[in-house]
């Protein structure tokens, strides 16, 4: 049965960078206009069912009014914490529930606390949040087609879907948590507003992927270049005094000179221990964990992530197996469309 | 945002006073009402609006603010006044109606002025926007980088001098920093049954100001945001917008019978009291110790008790001063 899983979550787009840097506001009720769209685009692809998160908001509800749409759509009973910890149970539900492919609305922690859950189920992710890496800006109706394509199978996985990496934070060898961007220990006393903002702030970061065009610390990971780095390599860099500044996109409207003391590559597999000291440890841009000097730290690089839905690959592909074309002369209004 | 540790006991110390003061006040205010609640009888006469369980909002912004910025409140305003640095013994006297009150006694708990702070309030929904504004303009005119500070509650968001004055404040970016305090009832219509977005610092974009929305009543989280909200205001960048989500222990007002609230929600939310989590933040991150918390707390409870017995203590207004003083 074709399953698709919807996540939004309410908490996303809200947080300091609106005060601290030119961050975008999005509020709820846009939200709710982004799971209508994604529900119009999976009405065009045969899904059977369709499995919504609840939350404070009532998004997918409010989502469903006056929609008729060819499947049914259950609205997850759950207790709601209302924490990222709601949409990780979700994302546990739907994995149970058989979901062929989980539609997040949210940011990089919204899709990091689903992607401790969603075990082999892929994540479709649209951005609502400010600088995300691992989310981008995808149109909700684009998406819902994308979805819909891989819940039914009618587009082949390798045709379209990425494997995400993950860092994965461990204490005396059991895990603590994941981020699928960067982990950075800030020097802060507290968790304070959340996002980091500030990188005289940060002592330290592990970036997963080094690549250019993403907003955030993980920038900082394409502006130290690759000298030394063997390809496909994350990074471990320590940042204060030292050999080098790098242009750092930190956050919208922002862009700041960081000083990097040191940086070595991170391969695929391996771990290396944080500096222990007082201070936050920041999962995904978001101060998550108070540190103190003996909590000791190490952070893996794994290749196994989330799989992740690649849009344009998934709509390409459909595309050119003819799925949005058929005959003029069949009289038919809808086929497998709306 | 660096704090530090004299700055993380004094916002500690401030907290337990708000709380203290409040939880007494529950007490006091009910002496003379019983068996059968009297509104008019007692030491405290009068309608009463406690704040307990909202101190992040008033702690985490006025730890930013100094004698020269300017506060103003709502009708549940203790914790703004004691935030803000209000005499605590002329404050309690002004609630007993005492002539060593604030307003000589004849303002009352929801009329607290006090020009040595820049504080005032209101028993007016939505009536703490535009002064705040006046304030700022005053500020900006005289070419000081003073700010001023408008706290309001969820419910008053929907009055017209809500969105009057974001729109002037937006348009003659002036140094003021709007704080909506969701405590989820407006009375006893929630917030879904009154407004129609889900987040009204979303409405702050709609007049040119940033908004920001700090969820679970995150005392640490209130401080961080309000600091670059007072920072942009000194540094001539216009006004900013926080929407805080706070918890009310208490009734909208002492005797309200809350039939309109789930039975377990006030279990719920002290469950999440933001004055232990405060505390447990500072202690596992070895800012403070033990004994600074208890010293400082303490000292909360002593200056609230000398409040109280000031107040008890004070006399009443001449009757002959009735009509002094009432028209300024």
């Amino acid at each position: 049965m074709s399953v698709v899983g919807i996540l939004p979550n309410p908490a996303s787009g809200k947080d300091i960078r609106r005060l601290v840097a030119a961050g975008a506001s999005v509020d709820n009720l846009e939200k709710v206009k982004i799971v209508r769209r994604v529900l119009a685009g999976l009405a065009a692809t045969g899904v059977e069912q369709v499995l919504l998160m609840p939350d404070w908001f009532d998004i997918g509800r409010r989502a469903l009014e006056g929609l008729r749409l060819p499947f049914p759509v259950t609205v997850l009973e759950m207790p709601l914490s209302f924490t990222q910890e709601d949409t990780a149970l979700a994302a546990r539900l739907m994995r149970e529930r058989r979901a062929r492919c989980l539609v997040t609305v949210g940011g990089d922690g919204t899709n990091r606390a689903a992607a401790k859950e969603s075990g082999d189920v892929p994540l479709l992710p649209i951005s609502t949040g400010t600088n995300n890496v691992f989310p981008t800006p995808v149109e909700g109706t684009l998406a819902g087609v994308a979805a819909g394509l891989v819940a039914c199978g009618h587009v082949a996985p390798d045709a379209c879907l990425l494997r995400a990496r993950r860092l994965e934070v461990e204490r005396e060898g059991r895990l603590l948590d994941i981020a699928l961007v960067d982990v950075a220990v800030c020097t802060d006393r507290s968790t304070g507003a959340r996002a980091v903002w500030d990188t005289s702030t940060v002592s330290e970061v592990i970036i997963a992927d080094v690549r250019p065009g993403v907003i955030g610390l993980s920038s900082l990971g394409a502006a130290l270049g690759d000298s030394g780095r063997p390809p496909g390599a994350g990074l471990r860099a320590r940042l204060g005094p030292g050999p080098y500044r790098a242009l750092v996109p930190l956050l919208p409207g922002v862009i700041q000179w960081v000083e990097v003391a040191s940086s070595e590559p991170l391969e695929v597999g391996a771990a290396v221990a944080l500096d222990p000291r007082w201070g936050v440890l920041a999962l995904d841009g978001e101060r998550e964990v108070l540190l103190t000097p003996d909590t000791h730290l190490t952070v893996r690089l794994s290749a196994e992530g989330p799989w992740v839905v690649d849009v344009p690959a998934a709509l390409g592909a459909a595309s050119r197996a003819g799925h949005f074309r058929k005959p003029a002369d069949t009289g038919e209004t809808g086929g497998r469309g709306p | 945002m660096t704090l530090t540790r004299e700055r993380a006991i004094d916002m500690y110390r401030t907290a337990w006073t708000i709380r203290l003061f409040e939880e007494r006040m529950a007490e006091v205010y009910l002496e003379g009402k019983r068996p059968a609640f009297d509104i008019g009888s007692g030491p405290v006469p009068g309608e009463m609006h406690l704040s307990a369980g909202q101190e992040p909002v008033a702690v985490g912004v006025c730890a930013h603010l100094r004698a020269d910025d300017t506060v103003v409140g709502t009708h549940r305003a203790h914790h703004f006044a004691i935030a803000k640095g209000v005499d605590l013994r002329r404050m309690a006297a002004e609630i007993f109606g005492k002539v060593t009150g604030l307003g000589r006694g004849k303002g009352g708990h929801m009329h607290l002025f006090d020009p040595a702070t820049r504080f005032s309030c209101s028993g007016i929904v939505g009536a703490s926007l535009p002064p705040a504004c006046g304030a700022a303009l005053a500020a900006k005119k005289r070419g000081t980088d003073s700010v001023a500070v408008a706290f309001f509650g969820e419910g008053a968001a929907n009055q017209g001098s809500f969105h009057e004055s974001l729109n002037l404040a937006g348009l003659w970016k002036l140094p003021v920093v709007f704080v909506c305090e969701d405590n989820a009832w407006a009375i006893s219509v929630p917030k879904g049954k009154s407004t129609a977005v889900a987040d009204n610092s979303v409405r702050a974009a709609g007049y040119g100001m940033p908004g920001v929305r700090i969820a679970d009543n995150d005392l640490l989280a209130v401080y961080e945001a309000a600091g670059a909200a007072v920072e942009r205001a000194r540094r001539g960048e216009g006004p900013s917008f926080l929407e805080v989500e706070t918890y009310r222990f208490f009734g909208h007002f002492q005797g309200d019978p809350e039939v309109y609230r789930p039975p377990d929600e006030v279990a719920r939310l002290k469950a999440r009291d933001p004055l232990p989590r405060f505390a447990e933040q500072l202690l596992r991150q070895g800012l403070v110790t033990p004994q600074d918390l208890d010293a400082a707390r303490g000292e909360a409870a002593r200056a609230v008790e000398d409040a109280i017995a000031f107040a008890r203590e004070s006399p009443y207004p001449d009757p002959a001063d009735a009509l002094l003083h009432v028209f300024a």
